[in-house]
């Protein structure tokens, strides 16, 4: 078996992971299932593709790679831009569509079926301003490095592997060490404590649909970046993202992106043993068995 | 003793507008009083002190804080005007530490006295101080109460209300936390305590008020109340005033 399986695990499992904390954050704050999330994903590689070009028509020069990686400083700045836009239109779809149902303290299963609606709607909004046709942040070719092991990787993805980590790393401070973190978890425990306790857990809610639609964004970009840019994008990346959210445990932040390194090894590892037609079935199949065998996942608290 | 410093006026609250649990009550407490809220169950108890808390919807009626309307403000603002409560139940936050459920209650503090505050809380309560790290969830009843009632005081607020705090512990835990209450009221801070132990709770206040159907259907001193059997057959479920089994 060629150990090159580990290497495309963790690259796909770094996207998945990242993906994830912002599913898992949503879950467990607004605790609803959003199947909208996908689509974050998408919107942020779209946007950030857009800032990038508008960038490179302004100026050349930030089109130029910087070395040893495929991509001018246009993107870097594309994605800090396409951060703050992917979390306005999260919070533009959070007062148009999701706040009125919290209001009216509508059933779960509304919640969930409005995201529904909303994850077809924006990528309808994605393949009507894009098209349909995969795009590309560059087309420069990238030589993968030995790494030993008989593992390669090129300088993007080890970048990505690198931007996941730190940005989980970011993530956990900021649950565990900072006021905003602390009242995040408070109003994912007991909403109504939390408001008693001096929580604006309207706040909270906001900072939470930022938060994960951040990390969405720099999933989309990560994916857009190594594989190729498509308005279905976080849509294909949907059941990964809840798979990893699940077996990390719901709330978890390393949780999630360990489960999503996990999810991508045995993604990676399937395409190996028994085909790459099998790869989208190990999500379901991962999802199907924490679910039965230990549905507060890996690092989950008892309810 | 000064003049109130929370009212209510005509105030009707429940979680469906059709079907108001509390239909109209006009209340008032004075500064430094330590009120006791008694009354069969059903009675509307618990749901009058969340309404003020702002846990539940009001349909009508007003309620001042310190001269302020505060009918309409948001329950994170009311903390923030000087009104702590402790509810009955999930009055902590299980999955996190002693310590983090009072960093959470002195977020509104400036960073600078957050420490002080908190350390004047152990000073206070030094069973919470001996592992600040133990998640609230493994402590036991009455620490979580403690922990509880020390989260509501981490502003200083002149008004704390606490819904039924004797529920379910122990009779040495309930005589400590009565205990507790009495020193809390007598610090200056204005009680308002909701109990079903009502001989414990009228030992310790200084007005009781009888709730019944969701109205005010006697107030009084707490000596005469507990004197009065009809009040204490009809409305305590007590045979002879307070000198029977808690209601």
């Amino acid at each position: 078996m060629n150990p090159q399986f580990i290497m495309d695990g963790l690259i796909a499992g770094a996207i998945i992971g990242l993906g994830a904390v912002g599913v898992t954050l949503t879950y467990s704050i607004l605790r609803f299932s959003n199947f909208a999330h996908g689509e974050l994903l998408s919107w942020g590689a779209y946007l950030a593709l857009a800032v990038a070009g508008a960038l490179g028509f302004l100026s050349a020069g930030l089109t130029k790679p910087i070395a040893p990686f495929s991509f001018g400083w246009a993107l870097p700045i594309s994605t800090v831009i396409a951060i703050g836009l992917t979390g306005l239109l999260a919070l533009a779809v959070d007062a148009l569509l999701f706040s009125s149902f919290r209001r009216r303290g509508s059933a779960i299963i509304i919640m969930v079926m409005a995201s529904f609606g909303a994850s077809l709607a924006l990528r309808s909004l994605l393949e009507f301003l894009f098209t349909s046709r995969p795009a590309y942040f560059t087309k420069a070719l990238q030589i993968a490095m030995k790494l030993g092991g008989g593992l390669r990787a090129t300088p993007d993805q080890l970048l990505m592997l690198g931007v996941a980590l730190v940005a989980v790393i970011i993530v956990h401070l900021l649950m565990t060490r900072t006021d905003i973190g602390r009242a995040m978890r408070a109003v994912s425990e007991n909403p109504a404590l939390a408001s008693i306790a001096g929580i604006d857990v309207r706040r909270v809610i906001r900072t939470v649909w930022f938060l994960g639609a951040a990390l969405a964004c720099v999933a989309g970009i990560m994916s857009g970046l190594l594989i190729q840019i498509r308005p279905y994008l976080g849509h294909d990346l949907l059941l990964p993202l809840f798979a990893a959210a699940i077996l990390g445990g719901i709330g978890s932040v390393p949780g999630a992106m360990l489960a999503g390194l996990i999810i991508g090894l045995c993604e990676a590892l399937a395409v190996q043993a028994v085909g790459a037609e099998w790869r989208a079935a190990v999500s379901f199949v991962i999802l199907i068995a924490v679910l039965l065998v230990r549905p507060r996942g890996l690092f989950g608290k008892a309810s | 003793m000064t003049g109130p410093i929370l009212s209510t006026s005509g105030l009707v609250a429940g979680y469906e507008p059709d079907l108001p649990i509390v239909r109209g009550i006009d209340f008032s407490v004075s500064s430094g009083e330590l009120v006791v809220l008694l009354g069969p169950n059903g009675a509307g108890k618990s749901t009058f002190v969340k309404a003020i808390a702002g846990l539940v919807p009001i349909h009508a009626g007003t309620m001042m804080l310190n001269g302020r309307d505060i009918t309409r403000v948001a329950p994170h603002r009311k903390v923030a005007e000087g009104l702590a409560f402790v509810p009955q139940t999930e009055n902590v936050f299980a999955t996190m530490s002693i310590l983090e459920n009072l960093q959470i209650a002195v977020a509104h503090l400036p960073k600078a006295k957050r420490g002080a505050a908190i350390e004047a809380l152990f000073t206070r309560f030094p069973d919470l101080a001996a592992r600040p790290s133990r998640l609230a969830g493994a402590l036991s009843g009455g620490q979580r109460q403690m922990l509880a009632v020390a989260r509501a005081l981490a502003l200083d607020p002149p008004v704390i209300i606490l819904d039924e705090p004797s529920a379910g512990l122990s009779p040495k835990i309930v005589s400590e936390v009565f205990e507790m209450l009495r020193a809390i009221n007598a610090s200056g801070v204005t009680v308002l305590l909701v109990e079903q132990n009502v001989k414990a709770a009228l030992a310790i206040a200084s007005r009781a008020v009888i709730l019944a159907e969701g109205r005010i259907a006697h107030e009084g001193l707490p000596e005469e109340l507990a004197s009065d059997p009809l009040v204490g057959k009809i409305y305590l479920g007590t045979a002879h005033g307070h000198q029977g089994a808690p209601a």
